[in-house]
């Protein structure tokens, strides 16, 4: 079980977002690109104030993973050993995201599969974006 | 009746850093009775073969902790215990692997090592 | 005195600036250490502060100079490996009473202030100028190094302290928590170790190249075998065991493609060295060693954690501004002291300096071949802190010693110690300095 999540004021959209099973990624207008994770200013033009929330497609690929062993996280050690995966988002595939990668057995990972996004529930009932191999 | 013990090395034995609960005369004590005994620690097997040999105290085996169920391949027992001081790296390895497990403290107390 | 971090006009972060202004006119002398322990044992005569001070007062006495002589610090004030003092949790009295106290109660104990340094080491009498430099030795001589250069100092100590705690690596803390903020919530939720992100870059340079973690195994044997010669180190003080093809290959995974004998062990230390002008070298106790230049690397990732074309763009781009600076090729180097704490991203950076000729992919067929000290190829003969434990600076002192001739066991005897690199951490984000036998 992923531990709880308490959205921060700088976070919030992130995570409401997550609530409504939507999948929002910081976005600088200016510059017409994504950063994740979402940073006070953009990472390229250094200004923070053309920072939006764009709602993403949901699908993306498996860039690599590894299998966690020995995780310092109290609530995440009976999944021991789990896929940690990142996923490049179709939407931009600079955008990564983690992933345990639900249903997907430890090191039996389909490298470059297409993944869905879907919304799991943290230990306080937060919900946070996971992904799922298209079969 | 045929028994082995593993035991973990630091935070376990009275020779581990942290020291531990359960002596070196335990270990010898429980040999005498017939007991299989070596350890299983994250030390390197080398130095695990090196520890029992610098205190002049045979051993059967040493081994990794998720090597447990290899262990238990290796050696015909009908009882397999495992001591050891954490919680995720010896007593769930231990039940992974179908040992029995107790902690240092418990260990020090058993009628096997008495 | 108050004391910032050092500016970023400091560090010689782009490529096409030419030759160091300073090339060959700063020298570092003095070498100190403190002993090395696991965890503190909660004494005065142990803790941070009172071994920063060993390590500062060996390195005086290494030079051969009084401390009166010494006119500038540049320390680096973070002293954690990962363990931070419970804030739930009584400072000892003892350490308390032991030490001249700053406004901080955890100065001397899990972090390092020069105002505390000061305080509690008043033979430096002629401090006039000071910097911090962030979490890293390889980032403080970047500092010193300029700051001796730019003659805003001419004497200066520099010194690097980790303080490590009881209990276990990062088991405490927001680890131990059922729910955690947003922000952090972004990258940790998923529970990666920190060596996650390199085991991952090591995962896909295997699948590129098509190697193997077990070809990883003579760097590691290597590397313990250099570090058991390091009397400063904490595996040569207290566990002198070396590994085994068999010791490295079955141990158990942290992050599957990274072993147990993949992460350094975090560590108790502390080290200083004495950087002075060439020309005041001279006059001092130990053979100077001549910076030939200093070089950073502040690229950035664009997602969560660098892929490998970032890694091997960023070590390449590390490679050519280490040269350039230093004018010099790889060919001049006798030997490599890169970072290794994590063991897989050695090869990323010798393959950016292009160490002996060997490109992206070739490492790990490279530490098949002799990699020893005894051989013309010397690979890491600090052993790094895979020989040592994490302290990020047995490099720095080995490459001092190789050059001065007094790196003991580990003095590499298969090509003339002339001019050596070392640096790091990581393949995004490290410093990296060149060091000579001569000025020029
Ligand atoms: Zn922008």
């Amino acid at each position: 079980m992923k531990q709880g999540v308490i959205p921060d004021q700088f976070t919030a959209p992130f995570w409401s977002a997550a609530n409504e099973s939507k999948l929002v990624i910081q976005n600088c207008s200016k510059c017409d690109r994504l950063q994740h994770p979402p940073a006070q200013e953009c990472g390229q033009c250094k200004s923070g104030t053309n920072l939006e929330w764009k709602e993403m497609s949901g699908k993306g690929r498996i860039y690599n993973y590894g299998v966690v062993h020995d995780c310092p996280i109290r609530l995440l050690q009976d999944d021991q050993p789990f896929n940690v995966a990142v996923v490049m988002l179709d939407d931009d595939p600079g955008i990564q995201m983690y992933s345990h990668l639900p249903g997907t057995p430890a090191d039996e990972v389909p490298v470059g599969a297409e993944v869905r996004v879907v919304f799991e529930e943290t230990a306080n009932g937060q919900k946070v974006p996971e992904w799922k191999v298209v079969t | 009746m045929s028994i082995l013990i593993s035991f973990d090395i630091d935070g376990t034995l009275e020779i581990g850093d942290p020291p531990g609960a359960v002596t070196l005369e335990m270990v010898k004590t429980a040999r005498a009775k017939g007991i299989l005994t070596g350890s299983c620690s994250d030390r390197p097997m080398s130095a695990q073969r090196a520890i029992w040999k610098k205190y002049g105290i045979e051993y059967d085996f040493v081994c990794y902790k998720h090597l447990l169920p290899d262990l238990k391949k290796q050696f015909d027992a009908e009882s397999y215990y495992h001591v050891g001081d954490r919680d995720d790296l010896d007593r769930k390895y231990a039940m992974r692997a179908g040992f029995g497990f107790f902690w240092p403290d418990e260990a020090a107390k058993n009628p096997l090592l008495l | 005195m108050t004391t910032r971090y050092a500016p970023p006009s400091m560090y010689r972060s782009r490529e096409g600036v030419g030759v160091w202004e300073h090339r060959g006119k700063v020298a570092a002398v003095g070498v100190g250490h403190s002993p090395t322990e696991r965890r503190w044992d909660e004494r005065p005569e142990t803790s941070v502060g009172a071994w920063s001070i060993m390590a500062l007062r060996n390195a005086i006495a290494d030079a051969g100079i009084t401390p009166d002589q010494v006119d500038g610090l540049v320390i680096v004030p973070e002293t954690t490996t990962g363990a931070f003092w419970p804030e739930d949790k009584a400072l000892p009295q003892d350490v308390i009473e032991a030490f001249v106290q700053t406004n901080d109660p955890l100065d001397g104990i899990a972090k390092l202030s020069v105002d505390w340094l000061l305080k509690n080491m008043p033979e430096l009498t002629n401090i006039n100028y000071s910097l911090y430099a962030p979490v890293c030795m390889s980032n403080a001589l970047n500092v010193a190094a300029q700051v001796v250069g730019d003659g805003l100092a001419h004497t200066v100590l520099v010194l690097k302290a980790w303080h490590n705690l009881q209990g276990r690596y990062y088991q405490g803390g927001q680890n131990a928590q059922d729910a955690i903020g947003g922000t952090s919530a972004m990258r940790s939720l998923w529970g990666a170790p920190a060596c996650y992100g390199t085991a991952l870059q090591f995962a896909e340079y295997c699948h590129k190249y098509n190697k193997n973690h077990d070809m990883m195994t003579p760097f590691i044997i290597n590397s313990r075998r250099n570090g058991l010669m390091f009397p400063e180190g904490y595996w040569a003080q207290h566990r002198p065991e070396e590994l085994t093809d068999e010791d490295y290959q079955l141990a158990r995974w942290i992050a599957k493609p990274a072993n147990l004998f993949d992460n350094d062990i975090p560590i108790m230390c502390a080290a200083s060295y004495l950087f002075t002008t060439a020309e005041r070298a001279k006059d001092m106790k130990q053979k100077p060693v001549y910076i030939l230049n200093h070089a950073d690397s502040d690229a950035v990732p664009r997602g969560l954690t660098p892929t490998l074309d970032e890694v091997e763009a960023e070590c390449a781009l590390t490679g050519r501004k280490i040269y350039e600076g230093a004018g010099i090729t790889a060919a001049d180097l006798s030997f490599e002291n890169m970072y290794d704490g994590f063991t897989q991203f050695h090869q990323f950076h010798i393959e950016g300096l292009g160490y002996r000729g060997i490109g992206f992919g070739d490492a790990l067929d490279f530490y098949q071949t002799d990699i020893s000290i005894e051989g013309s190829n010397p690979v890491s003969p600090s052993g790094g802190n895979i020989g040592s434990g994490r302290s990020r600076f047995w490099m720095h002192t080995d490459s001092i010693q190789q050059l001065q001739g007094r790196a003991g066991g580990r003095q590499i005897t298969g090509v003339d110690a002339e001019i050596g690199v070392s640096g790091g951490p990581m393949p995004l984000g490290g410093n990296y300095t060149v060091w000579s036998a001569t000025p020029d």
